[in-house]
């Protein structure tokens, strides 16, 4: 019974601690909603904490591949998140055309993205600290690096 | 309870005492920095400057696009885009489009004259004014097209003037300019008025268009 007790403990700490590190990470949220008939409809939340662990499983040949396929906009890419991470809450860009909307900014140190037709809502939100851990992984791929 | 464990808890008392007098202390000496770092930060975000570009159709559809940038993005992005004739925050300049106009003679002509109309030309279609005022070029054109009228006018700072041709002799340096920028007052830049839509581009310090 207490080695039962001990083990459950050990479980909703382990559990608490790793809930903490995602609550602390954030999470990647991707919402697609097409509004028409058979139309998909996609919500994803993925802890942000878990791309950069991810990246360690991919083989490193892809990674090369991605990383040398971005070369040249690896480092735009990275410039970018840096500078924008000054600027927790910022709106970059907005678009209204008729019924269509787009919009890119910054809120809470989050990048998001929302693009709103008629037809279809695409809604991106990424903590800039996991894109800068993305762009910095690419990089140290990138052939030469 | 014995001689040994009274003075444990005697001295703990004290330690615990002192820390208590010091907490108080400490944090008054911590208040002032604290008041500081606030000040800093608020000087900070004041001294932030934002490029605007706004542009409004007038069209059934309404398109409006507003872009917000802070300068020192701007500044810090630049020099790591390096494509086509753009390569560390410089753009190459083709000669050949030029037709043989020495435009750091021009420029330098420029800054040295007075305050006054340099070119003023009154046409059928366009009406071109080109003029220096309070350090400022301001080009001024008036399109008088039949079909659509449009006007457009540019006043930049003569020292976002000058930052701009301070690189090499065929190439413009963007970086220096946004940077001389950063160090002006707000200002527009560019406005240009059509039938169909509106453009302005300005300077402020707001991280909002109106």
């Amino acid at each position: 019974m207490m080695l039962l007790a001990k083990a459950a403990l050990g479980l909703t700490g382990t559990l608490f601690v790793a809930g903490a590190y995602t609550f602390h990470e954030g999470v990647i949220r991707i919402d697609v909603d097409e509004h028409r008939a058979g139309g998909s409809h996609v919500h994803m939340w993925v802890p942000a904490a878990a791309v950069p662990m991810a990246m360690h499983f991919v083989p490193q040949k892809h990674l090369r591949e991605a990383a040398e396929r971005s070369r040249e906009a690896l480092p735009i890419a990275h410039a970018i998140v840096k500078e924008l991470k000054k600027y927790p809450d910022l709106d970059l860009v907005e678009v209204v055309d008729g019924e269509q909307h787009v919009q890119i900014r910054t809120r809470h140190g989050k990048l998001q993205i929302a693009v709103e037709t008629p037809d279809q809502q695409v809604h991106l939100l990424l903590p800039l600290s996991t894109l800068d851990d993305f762009t910095r992984q690419l990089e140290a791929n990138a052939p030469g690096a | 309870m014995s001689d040994c464990k009274r003075g444990f808890r005697t001295r703990t008392a004290l330690t615990a005492a002192t820390t208590l007098l010091l907490i108080p202390g400490l944090a008054l000496a911590q208040a002032p920095s604290a008041k500081t770092s606030s000040a800093l930060s608020t000087t900070s975000a004041k001294q932030d400057r934002w490029l605007h570009v706004r542009v409004i159709s007038s069209d059934a559809k309404g398109e409006t696009v507003r872009v917000n940038v802070p300068l020192e993005l701007a500044e810090k992005v630049l020099p790591a885009i390096n494509h086509d004739r753009l390569h560390d925050g410089k753009v190459k300049i083709d000669c050949a489009h030029l037709n043989d106009v020495d435009l750091r003679t021009m420029v330098d002509a420029i800054r040295t004259a007075k305050d006054g109309e340099y070119v003023t030309v009154q046409g059928n279609d366009n009406d071109v004014r080109v003029a220096k005022q309070d350090n400022h070029l301001i080009i001024h054109v008036l399109d008088k097209g039949k079909s659509k009228r449009s006007q457009v006018e540019i006043k930049v700072p003569m020292k976002v003037i000058d930052a701009l041709f301070s690189a090499g002799k065929d190439e413009l340096d963007l970086v220096a300019a946004l940077h001389a920028l950063s160090g002006t007052g707000d200002t527009e830049l560019v406005s240009v008025k059509a039938d169909d839509n509106t453009v302005r581009v300005w300077l402020d310090s707001k991280n909002v268009t109106d």
